[in-house]
């Protein structure tokens, strides 16, 4: 029993707790209106979308990768759901299981050419991404789909408790859950780890590691997609442009989350609900900077600054944990 | 002869001519002085660009912030010469040595922390783009000295050589004589080849690391200043589009990923097939999206070639080793 609570205390996530409370005391006490009601509102649309980006790219990260094209399958996914529901009138549910299919299929075809060629899927989601973005801007000319049903939009928008909370935080919540099922009590999710941690052991024990890397990479277009499902939804229109020249802008907070979160880059470890205290943390800070009046130019300087902070530290404590291991 | 055979860079080679004579054939425009005066200039920083990443790919690593480096450079350069009416020739040292400092910290920060060289520099990306932008405010500088606008748009004589390729064509002189003919270059593809016996033999791995960098910010920051000398203005936006075009070159030059296999002749070929072909897509009146597309595929198939040549050489190995 006294165990316990010490084990907890030393993990990374309840670093990152104490973390995202001492920077919420900070930012209520230093700054106006961080504990309004409508800054509230606007973080928890701001946080769900960023903890779906970062468990998008934690999946993949598991598997020892990574996925650039992480964006561009995001926005291919929201300009294909943007064209069903506006030109094709295609009613709203089956909209969505189309969007998550797009993102799913794009994200099989990095784990296709990753698996098939052994090539780093660094430089075959590098290639994909390219090829996914100039797709779609070829396709749809560069233009918005911007007349989505209301029902739709109307989520984005809807409050909760008190008008305190969005939706969308309640689905980025739930599926950390499901993710958390899956990886800890389920036999597929306890393969996929297997596999990322030692893929020699992982074959030998007869788990067949590339369909399980390729099973990552659809979970990467898929919770890609759904990142992109509800950015659409926050922002009510399904723009070329929403995440940046070739979906880049995803990609900082994409490394962000998982890698302040605890998922090991070499993968093999990976950290659920650390990412999405990752992403609390990450937006937080974005936000009580841009409320301290940091100027919107700089914020990527400190993002930056953050990441680096972040790996450096965890570095640190892996040094500490070695240490003591050895030592005792 | 036979030994020019032998050279992995020869097909590149084959494939330069080939398509740029059948392109020609096809389109005789694509040999007008305009036309190849055009090619040249956008091989001139292209050139630096796949450089400043293939020295980086040559220990093994990757660097994302190549483009960052480029655009702080170009902006501090200009900036310079702008707001503090700095003479050319010393803005042009300062900008060199930003880049330098900032390939130091990228190289210094990889070699101490021992992270992957993808997530520093994916940090120091941000970090070296928000001081572009803090510092600018997204608003370029467009009062560049005559003499720089000058240069930008010299030709060499009568012919439709831009004077801006020769700096790329020295330095890409002096990276081949680095790579091949210095102890540094072999100890930087020995490290890239398998870090544990480079270190075993006495390669300083930090030493190698730092250096790299260092080169590869060095090469960043020229392309920046060169870009600045052609767009004829210091925009906060240089070096955004660089990532894509700076793997794709060395890749299609055969560079492996996972180090110490890089060929300076081959990287530059990569770089003339990129050209040629973003060029006749727009000589064919081809929608410009497609060019990203194009690239994108481009790196894959090199990517499968690639593996295609190192599948046949271990099936060779087999072969005589059962012997």
């Amino acid at each position: 029993m006294n165990k316990k609570i010490p084990n907890f205390i030393f993990t990374n996530q309840f670093g990152l707790l104490c973390l995202v409370l001492i920077f919420i005391v900070i930012f209520s006490t230093v700054t106006d209106g961080f504990t309004s009601r409508f800054n509230i509102f606007a973080l928890s649309r701001v946080i769900a979308i960023d903890i779906m980006i970062g468990l998008a790219m934690m999946v993949v990260i598991l598997t020892g990768g990574l996925n650039l094209a992480l964006g561009a399958i995001g926005v291919c996914a929201a300009m294909f759901g943007g064209w069903c529901m506006e030109v094709l009138e295609i009613p709203i549910i089956p909209s969505i299981l189309l969007m998550l299919g797009m993102g799913s299929f794009l994200g099989w075809i990095n784990g296709f050419i990753t698996v098939k060629t052994g090539v780093h899927s660094f430089i075959v989601t590098l290639a994909t991404m390219s090829i996914y973005f100039g797709f779609m801007t070829m396709l749809t000319e560069a233009e918005a789909f911007r007349r989505l049903p209301e029902l739709f939009t109307d989520f984005g928008s809807a409050k909760l408790f008190n008008k305190y909370i969005s939706p969308l935080l309640l689905v980025s919540v739930a599926t950390c859950f499901v993710l958390f099922y899956v990886f800890r009590f389920t036999d597929i999710g306890r393969k996929l780890i297997a596999a990322g941690a030692n893929p020699e052991a992982a074959e030998l024990s007869g788990i067949s590691v590339n369909t399980m890397f390729i099973y990552c990479h659809i979970l990467s277009g898929f919770l890609g997609a759904l990142a992109a499902i509800l950015l659409t939804t926050r922002i009510g229109a399904a723009i070329p442009s929403m995440a940046g020249q070739l979906g880049m802008d995803w990609l900082l907070p994409a490394f962000l989350a998982p890698v302040i979160g605890g998922t090991l880059l070499s993968g093999g470890k990976l950290s659920v609900f650390g990412t999405m205290l990752g992403a609390v943390l990450v937006t937080l800070l974005t936000n009580g900077l841009y409320l301290l009046d940091v100027g919107e130019f700089w914020i990527r300087f400190f993002l930056g600054i953050i990441l680096l902070m972040a790996v450096l530290l965890d570095r640190t404590r892996e040094y500490f944990t070695l240490r003591k291991v050895i030592v005792s | 002869m036979a030994t020019l055979f032998k050279k992995d860079w020869f097909g590149l080679l084959i494939v330069v001519i080939v398509s740029g004579l059948a392109i020609a054939a096809v389109k005789p425009a694509f040999l007008s002085h305009f036309n190849l005066y055009v090619l040249m200039v956008s091989t001139s920083y292209m050139l630096i660009i796949a450089l400043a990443q293939m020295i980086i790919i040559a220990i093994g690593q990757m660097n994302l912030s190549v483009g960052a480096i480029g655009g702080l450079v170009a902006i501090s350069f200009s900036g310079l010469m702008e707001v503090h009416q700095i003479s050319v020739p010393v803005a042009v040292l300062i900008g060199l040595v930003i880049g330098m400092m900032c390939g130091f910290l990228n190289g210094y920060i990889t070699a101490k922390s021992g992270i992957s060289a993808f997530i520093i520099t994916l940090a120091t990306l941000y970090i070296f783009k928000g001081i572009n932008l803090g510092i600018t405010e997204a608003e370029p500088f467009y009062n560049i000295p005559e003499t720089v606008k000058n240069f930008g748009n010299a030709k060499l004589g009568n012919t439709p050589i831009p004077f801006l390729i020769v700096i790329p064509i020295i330095i890409t002189f002096l990276m081949w004589v680095f790579m091949n003919r210095t102890e540094t270059g072999r100890h930087m593809l020995a490290y890239g080849n398998s870090v544990q016996s480079a270190e075993l033999i006495g390669i300083s791995s930090s030493k190698v690391v730092i250096t790299a960098h260092v080169i590869s910010g060095f090469l960043a920051a020229t392309a920046g200043i060169l870009v600045v000398c052609r767009l004829q203005l210091g925009t906060p936006n240089i070096g955004d589009s660089w990532l894509l075009p700076s793997f794709a070159a060395p890749v299609i030059g055969g560079a492996i990923l996972a180090g110490g296999k890089v060929d300076v002749i081959a990287t530059a070929l990569g770089v003339l097939i990129v050209v040629i072909i973003s060029q006749a897509l727009v000589i064919f009146k081809i929608d410009p999206f497609f060019v990203q597309i194009f690239l994108g595929v481009m790196i894959l198939i090199a990517v499968l070639v690639n593996r295609y040549r190192e599948y046949k050489q271990e099936a060779l190995r087999k072969i005589f080793n059962s012997e």
